[in-house]
């Protein structure tokens, strides 16, 4: 059997949820479900081989069932959990708190170039990593360790749904991952039809840090969060997650709002050089935390809702 | 007096290059305008409030940088010698790694951190330095902050390893140095301050050039060496500490400034450090003008961009003065 991901995947089984119009209503419920349990809805067969091919293109040829997996990357964790592998979840990273339940599983330290040893001697069938040329060394030696590994790349909301199949497939799982894959998808292309009939109301800066000005660009899935929220990005120009920026460029290009990854008004607000844009003059910001907003995940669609919450002068 | 003129010039069609041009598609008429405070509200702010502060304060953190850098040249004698050679560089980067990852609150936190971490290793540097009789030897000067250096890297090294991924990117960056912190305030508070340290080096400057032939002929023609050095030890560092303060690390100008005005101008310090106070400023707000303009809105840093400019010039004069 050889899996590759992709838009549409292959081979998908019948879905699990009945309609696509019940949506993230009834998405959400079952996510919850595995995420506080970590129970896993069906077992995987018999013992069986399996090849696949992660965001690398590296093929990894796996043993199934998979028993026991490391994720280093948090938002990989939070998939695991939420298609019902959280039992099977044998080592996390440091960051990355969600779901309460991920808490209870030993850390292994950093995410990007992991501590190979410590991660070995949680004694893995499977680690999976973030797909970053950081983590090239640690791959090669957990190859030569004999341990399966997979990157896989979570940037944008279309990577949820197209990386859920693939490890749904590499680990026994599909059914619930390609269902959930299958709600997330739908809905997502839903809330992105009606956003592009409505237009854009509002335009936004998202903030990441003031000095240097860090904001965050078109290749992030922040971006898109801000899209479905009716709100356009004011730096989509910029082709990656993020870019150092000039004040200049942010009072030219004159945002309603600015969204910032804080809890409280930022400190930078009263200083001088920051009040030559309007939107911090008149105090105009919207913050946002918690891990939904840290990377793409299943509870994204529910994230760009909360952020439109937040933005009752942007709604169409 | 020619060279006086062509370069006071250069400096002012660099600052009002760096005025007219920015991210932000302002026509020069439109410019000129808002400098006068005519035209809209944002135009005028852009102008007055950010670009003409910003390239100022480039102009100042510049020169200041230059002249720091011929005058330790002169005092350590050696033309590797630059602002951040003596433990400063080390000292700054670990307050502003250490406020970043601990989170230190406060939108002062990190150049203050910054500068209290430059002037604990001046002192450390300093205190190393003083040998017998209360001599400050300039050779263990060196070495003193190439050790303080290396240990302030290391600990930072061990900071960053633990703080999380964003807190890490956030103190590299700051690193990298910038003038995106620059305002009104910075430039009052920053030229205040560095007037003292630049009037006291200049005025020390017939001094300098005994000295650059040796401490034992500038003491017999009546230099008070071991007094001049720690006075210039201490306002090249307080100097040093400011710009880290306004703008973080910018290498490359201390070095390379004080040469390249040396090959045209020659040794003597009366015009060295006038002329590279002008060039300095020079260097740095053209680069400061590019690194906000060549791939906007992106910015890239003003280090880099101060070196790939500075190097190939650095270069011909070299090839120029070893003919």
């Amino acid at each position: 059997m050889i899996f590759r991901g992709g838009d549409g995947g292959t081979g998908r089984l019948p879905t699990l949820i009945p309609s696509a119009t019940e949506g993230v209503s009834f998405l959400l419920p079952k996510i919850f479900f595995f995420l506080l349990t970590g129970a896993v809805a069906c077992s995987p067969g018999a013992s069986d081989t399996g090849v696949f091919v992660d965001d690398l293109g590296i093929s990894i040829e796996l043993e199934l069932p998979v028993d026991r997996i490391v994720s280093l990357s948090p938002s990989l964790t939070e998939m695991l959990f939420a298609i019902g592998l959280g039992d099977r979840v044998v080592g996390r990273t440091d960051w990355g708190s969600y779901p309460p339940a991920a808490l209870e599983v030993a850390s292994v330290g950093a995410g990007l170039s992991p501590n190979v040893e410590v991660v070995a001697a949680r004694n893995p069938d499977l680690v999976l990593f973030y797909r970053s040329t950081s983590n090239a060394v640690a791959i090669e030696q957990f190859t030569n360790l004999g341990i399966p590994s997979a990157s896989f790349l979570l940037d944008s909301l279309g990577d949820v749904p197209r990386v859920a199949r693939i490890i749904g497939a590499m680990v026994g799982q599909r059914e619930i991952a390609d269902s959930l894959a299958d709600v997330f998808a739908r809905e997502l292309a839903a809330a992105a039809t009606r956003t592009t009939a409505n237009q854009f109301s509002c335009e936004a800066v998202i903030l990441v840090w003031d000095s240097p000005p860090m904001v965050i660009g078109g290749g992030s899935f922040l971006s898109e969060l801000l899209r479905l929220a009716g709100v356009r990005n004011i730096f989509d120009d910029v082709a990656g997650p993020d870019a150092e920026v000039s004040i200049e460029s942010i009072a030219a290009r004159d945002p309603d709002v600015i969204v910032s990854l804080a809890s409280e008004i930022p400190g930078f607000a009263a200083r001088q050089e920051w009040r030559v844009i309007e939107a911090v003059r008149e105090s105009s910001f919207v913050l946002i935390s918690g891990s939904q907003f840290e990377y793409a995940s299943f509870r994204s669609l529910d994230a760009a809702r909360e952020l439109k919450e937040k933005l009752p002068e942007c709604a169409p | 007096m020619i060279r006086w003129f062509a370069l006071t010039l250069l400096a002012l069609a660099a600052v009002v290059l760096g005025i007219s041009l920015g991210p932000a598609d302002i026509p020069l008429s439109r410019v000129i305008g808002s400098v006068f405070g005519q035209g809209d509200d944002l135009t005028v702010a852009i102008i007055r409030d950010l670009r003409i502060p910003r390239s100022l304060l480039a102009f100042l953190v510049g020169g200041s940088l230059a002249v720091t850098g011929a005058v330790l040249q002169a005092l350590v004698r050696n033309p590797l010698a630059e602002p951040y050679l003596l433990g400063l560089s080390g000292g700054a980067g670990l307050g502003a790694v250490a406020a970043i990852a601990l989170s230190v609150g406060g939108v002062w936190a990190v150049p203050v951190a910054a500068t209290v971490g430059s002037l604990a290793a001046i002192t450390l540097v300093y205190r190393l330095a003083i040998v017998a009789g209360g001599v400050l030897d300039t050779r263990v000067l060196l070495f003193g902050g190439v050790v303080v250096s290396a240990f302030s890297t290391a600990i930072m090294g061990a900071i960053l390893a633990l703080a999380p991924a964003a807190e890490l990117r956030n103190a590299m960056l700051w690193m990298l140095g910038g003038f995106n912190r620059a305002s009104w305030l910075t430039v009052t508070v920053f030229a205040c301050y560095s007037a003292v340290p630049l009037v006291v080096l200049y005025r020390a400057a017939r001094s300098l050039d005994l000295i650059s032939l040796g401490e034992e002929p500038a003491q017999y023609l009546g230099v008070d060496v071991e007094r001049l050095k720690r006075l210039l030890y201490l306002m090249a560092s307080l100097l040093t500490a400011a710009a880290v303060a306004v703008a973080g690390i910018i290498g490359f100008v201390g070095l390379v400034v004080p040469h390249g005005i040396r090959m045209i101008w020659g040794h003597k310090h009366t015009s060295l450090l006038p002329g590279a106070f002008l060039l300095g400023g020079t260097l740095l707000v053209t680069a400061d003008t590019l690194a906000r303009t060549v791939v906007a809105p992106i910015e890239l840093p003003v280090g880099s961009v101060t070196a790939l400019i500075g190097v190939p010039v650095f270069l011909v004069l070299v090839r120029r003065w070893v003919k």
